[in-house]
């Protein structure tokens, strides 16, 4: 864990770097050292050209954003810069079958008059599928360059929005100027969620299900008479110009596919509710927990891409009191949670094909969740294909890059050991021919925190946040149990306290998380921040909502008793 | 591949994993009470179940090779009991962002993994009727389920073939939201006009689909599709049957005069704590009324209440039933059945038919269940003692010939589903406020929403 927080410090420098020294080409590169055609040749490497496909001592060229060769005899080119692969590993660059990876929430509307009425306006209710991810992209956000970070090289993104937010575009996760220099393809699907308007119609999901219903066969109907009305519009009335309902002619035609956002059981049998009423190519974004309908799933070909955010492994009390029954359900949670991890080697054992989508996943943690799926019994063939040429098939983009092979786009992993490894560290990441390094620290002793500058945390300090919700006060209490560091946020708001994770303080900036439960679904929130001698100054952010909000403590005097 | 077989097999039943078809079983039941509600009390009887259906009821039966056999001497057996309002098993309960959403469906927000559903089962109830929500004037439909608990596929629990039915909401409620917001409607008077004037839109949108149907010509433009439009027509057409949460006695008669106008026909009022003033008028018009035992006072409209209205209905001809609308009371509608019969005096008979056969009839599944009579479906409830005893104890609970409970074999944790980050204190507290639903997400608050402008 360690090592993923500092390869985050390490990236933002490197990002930093980048983003600093360049503007009208933001791979240029200072150092002279890579070549204007984009050609590097890694020699001597395993390479793993597509899932159970493996090259050892191999050497790949990557010019013009294209692979070149592959192979155990393959003639570098002289302009080429020559990366020695020996010890490192090579995978296709991966491939994230839903996310919100480049874009921005948009701000929120004000919320206008009048919202009790069946039909708020469209922007309010989420009903906007005409819009388009790419509106909402910033080069350079963060999200494209810490999921890059973990391998993945290209990623369908999808709008921010509610019920129907927009249409999604396969990007490359490549530093650009310019939003339209990352399409791989654009508006590609058509994006929507069991997400209702804040106190207007459509609420919930049945508000939803409905108005999907009713756009559908509207959108049916009005492209119907379009047809009639373009082949011979003399003397008819003109087609509806309703740009909702022209964005659903698409996929009435069967030309763009559905991406649900459907997260659990019951939305995912939802989603596939609809599909079989109003006949569409449905594609499952997200899903956390599949394994109780394989069944469904197979019967209905939909395609599907499996939420890459793992829940947290329950922890057991270890309050000697507790009641058998206590234990008993603390069992029973732990043999859910098992499932949950083991339903990826059940989907790959019954033959269906899945992808994986990062929308809820938090990058940190991405590499992490791969190796316990992996764990718990997914080959890693199958997870890698997962990644790679599933995911490909899954988008229709397999022939131009899920694989390492001549003529497809140089996307590619390079890591130091097995990517599923527990131990290996993604070193290099190529996309579209540009080249990503990471630095990579050595591992220390003594966990995560410096020795040197344990003392400067350790202790009780008094915070203020100020979140949306309003002012919230209480105690970041760190304390030392052997050779660890724990954390423990306390709220005055009476809510319960909360065990930190992932705490680390290096070179005076210090991060950790911890999740809590908001009305069902699990809410992790990261802080990371600096302090400069008994001052904390920093920031909360929860990623599922893509919001952060600042947070100062100060460190309590030392308790006297 | 054999192999791969077996261990796609092996793996199938580590996960729980069973296929997605309703099961139907047979058993023989032997030698009990059996109260078939329609046909007398039958002391000493056999009920023999095959392929999920009554097939003989008689003495002395055998069971055919491979049935089971289930020992009911000194044991009371009756019909699987329906409650005719309930929100259990469902996600979702109110889309209540506007006055009037009959396109809205309660069969989109089953959650077939709510352990309410075991708890149904194991006080005897086989069916319920999860309704939409009372915020608004006309709410949602209503979706018509049988207790098939186990599957995690919410179509395996629908009642197939049950007739459609929405929810219509009167008084007290639907005005709270108009009130609050400052837009129709703030009366009684408001949301007798909501309905009016709903139902004759409806008719305009019915003319104008009639008259673009009646034209054959594609290169007509169609008018706008409308599913509210389209449920309400159908409500005009008979096919959906209306449930109307009411209290007061002046606005079940009013509606009455609605429907009468609008030529309605299929009309059950919920709660009604005011039906027995009006209970003449409810027989002239067949309006049923669903209502509870003894429960009232919670709101100033629910003062003028008595424990006597079911027997009154009852015995002005009122087709009545006693429902829950909680997941508590579900547990004990036997006991709430026999509180009828302690201030009314009902027989044994009538007092068991509120919570069995009228509110069948009420649902238009009295074909099916509601009844031991042969050809039925075997939904069964057997019990320890007569089921109007306050000693009685149910002890097994039977959905299509299929034993769903049995309370010698009860295993104490029946969630289906566990959250693996759930909190294992969140499960033990049962919290009594989550237990009344009716107004569930009428405020429409989220996570999110808590961190938006507003």
């Amino acid at each position: 864990m360690k090592l993923q927080r500092e390869l985050v410090f390490g990236l933002s420098l490197v990002l930093l770097l980048i983003s600093g020294s360049t503007s009208a080409s933001a791979q240029s590169d200072p150092t002279g050292e890579s070549s204007p055609t984009r050609t590097y040749a890694i020699t001597n490497a395993t390479i793993v050209q597509s899932p159970g496909e493996v090259i050892e001592g191999g050497s790949i060229v990557f010019k013009n954003g294209m692979i070149l060769g592959v192979g155990t005899n393959v003639s570098i080119p002289g302009d080429a810069q020559v990366i020695d692969g020996t010890d490192l590993f090579v995978y296709p660059g991966f491939i994230d079958g839903m996310s919100y990876t480049g874009a921005k929430r948009p701000e929120q509307m004000e919320r206008p008059d009048n919202l009790f009425t069946p039909n708020p306006p469209n922007d309010y209710a989420g009903i906007t599928p005409e819009r388009t991810v790419i509106e909402q992209i910033e080069v350079g956000d963060n999200s494209i360059s810490n999921l890059r970070k973990v391998g993945f090289t290209v990623s369908h993104s999808v709008p921010y929005g509610r019920m129907l937010p927009g249409s999604g575009s396969i990007l490359l996760l490549s530093d650009a100027d310019h939003a339209d220099q990352m399409i791989l393809m654009s508006n590609v699907s058509m994006y929507t969620q069991f997400s209702g308007a804040p106190g207007a119609y459509p609420g919930n999901t049945l508000g939803i299900m409905a108005k999907w219903r009713n756009l559908y066969i509207n959108a049916r109907n009005q492209n119907q008479y379009a047809q009639v009305y373009s082949k011979n519009p003399t003397g008819l009335e003109r087609p509806t110009q309703d740009r909702v309902l022209q964005a659903f002619y698409p996929v009435v035609e069967k030309e763009k596919p559905v991406f649900y956002n459907a997260n659990s059981l019951l939305e995912a049998q939802r989603a596939l509710r609809l599909m079989n009423e109003l006949d569409f190519e449905l594609v499952l974004g997200n899903l956390e927990d599949g394994w109780h309908m394989v069944d469904l799933l197979k019967e209905s070909n939909a395609k599907v891409f499996m939420s890459l955010d793992l829940p947290d492994e329950p922890k057991d009390s270890d309050d000697e009191d507790k009641t058998d029954e206590v234990a008993e359900l603390e069992k029973l949670r732990m043999e859910s949670y098992k499932n949950h991890l083991a339903q990826f080697g059940l989907f790959d054992s019954l033959g269906i094909t899945f992808g994986f989508s990062t929308i809820d996943a938090s990058a940190s943690k991405i590499k992490s969740n791969l190796t316990m799926i992996v764990e718990a019994g997914l080959s890693e063939d199958a997870a890698l294909a997962a990644l790679t040429t599933n995911a490909a098939k899954l988008l229709g983009i397999e022939t131009i890059t899920g694989s390492l092979e001549s003529g497809k786009i140089a996307n590619a992993v390079i890591s130091t050991g097995p990517y599923f490894e527990k131990d290996s560290n993604v070193k290099m990441v190529f996309v579209d021919g540009h080249k990503y390094d990471f630095e990579i620290k050595e591992k220390g002793a003594g966990g995560s925190v410096d020795a040197a500058s344990e003392s400067t945390l350790l202790g009780s300090w008094s915070y203020v946040s100020t979140s949306p919700q309003g002012e919230l006060t209480g105690k970041m209490i760190f304390e030392k149990e052997g050779d660890e560091i724990t954390g423990l946020m306390t709220s005055d708001g009476g809510n319960p306290d909360q065990a930190l994770s992932n705490i680390s303080f290096v070179n005076g900036t210090l991060s950790f998380d911890y999740s809590f439960d908001g009305g069902g679904q699990s809410i992790e929130i990261v802080i990371v921040g600096d302090i400069t001698g008994t001052d904390f100054d920093g920031e909360a952010s929860v990623a599922q909502f893509n919001i952060s909000f600042p947070i100062t403590a100060t460190k309590d005097a030392p308790n006297n008793n | 591949m054999k192999r791969k077989i077996l261990s796609i097999f092996i793996l199938l039943v580590a996960f729980g994993i069973t296929t997605a078809t309703a099961q139907t079983g047979d058993v023989l039941i032997k030698n009990g009470t059996v109260i078939t509600i329609t046909d007398g009390t039958l002391e000493n009887t056999d009920v023999l179940v095959r392929d999920g259906k009554i097939s003989r009821i008689g003495k002395n039966l055998n069971a055919p090779r491979g049935v089971e056999e289930i020992d009911a001497t000194g044991k009371f057996v009756m019909p699987g009991i329906i409650d005719a309002h309930s929100h259990i098993a469902g996600t979702s309960i109110n889309e209540g962002t506007s006055q009037v959403t009959a396109e809205v469906s309660m069969e989109d927000v089953v959650d077939p993994m709510d352990v309410s559903i075991y708890r149904a089962l194991a006080g005897g109830v086989t069916s319920i009727h999860l309704m939409h929500g009372s915020a608004n004037v006309i709410g949602g439909q209503n979706e018509t389920l049988k207790l098939r608990y186990g599957s995690t596929n919410p179509d395996d629990l629908r009642f197939e073939g049950a007739p459609r039915t929405i929810k219509f909401a009167l008084g007290e409620n639907p005005t709270r939201g108009g009130r609050a917001r400052g837009i129709q409607p703030q009366s009684r008077m408001g949301v007798e006009a909501m309905i009016r004037n709903s139902l004759n839109d409806a008719l305009m949108y019915k003319k104008a689909w009639d008259e673009y149907r009646s034209q054959r010509n594609d290169r007509k433009t169609p008018p706008e599709y409308d599913l509210r439009m389209e449920t309400l027509v159908d409500i005009l057409e008979g096919e959906i049957l209306v449930h109307c949460h009411s209290y007061r006695a002046d606005e079940i008669y009013m509606l009455m005069k609605v429907f009468n106008d609008f030529g309605i026909e299929k009309l059950t009022f919920q709660h009604a704590n005011e039906a027995y003033k009006v209970a003449p008028e409810l027989a002239e018009f067949g309006a049923y009324a669903s209502i509870f035992s003894d429960w009232w006072a919670y709101k100033l409209e629910v003062y003028y209440s008595t424990a006597y209205n079911a027997a009154i209905l009852t015995k002005n001809g009122v087709n009545t039933s006693i429902n829950s609308d909680s997941g508590e009371l579900i547990r004990h509608l036997y006991h709430e059945a026999a509180k009828s019969q302690k201030y009314g005096q009902l027989s044994d008979n009538d007092a068991l038919a509120l919570i069995t056969i009228n509110p069948a009839i009420q649902l238009g599944i009295d074909d099916r269940v509601g009844s031991i009579e042969e050809g039925k479906d075997a939904d069964l409830a057997i019990y320890e003692g007569h089921p109007l005893s306050v000693y009685t104890v149910p002890l097994m609970t039977f959905v299509d010939g299929v034993k769903y409970f049995d309370r010698a074999t009860d295993a104490k944790d029946q969630r289906l589903y566990i959250d693996p980050e759930s909190n294992i204190q969140d499960i033990q507290i049962l919290d009594a406020h989550d237990h009344h639903l009716c107004m569930k997400d009428a405020e429409v608050m989220d996570f999110n929403s808590l961190f938006n402008n507003k």
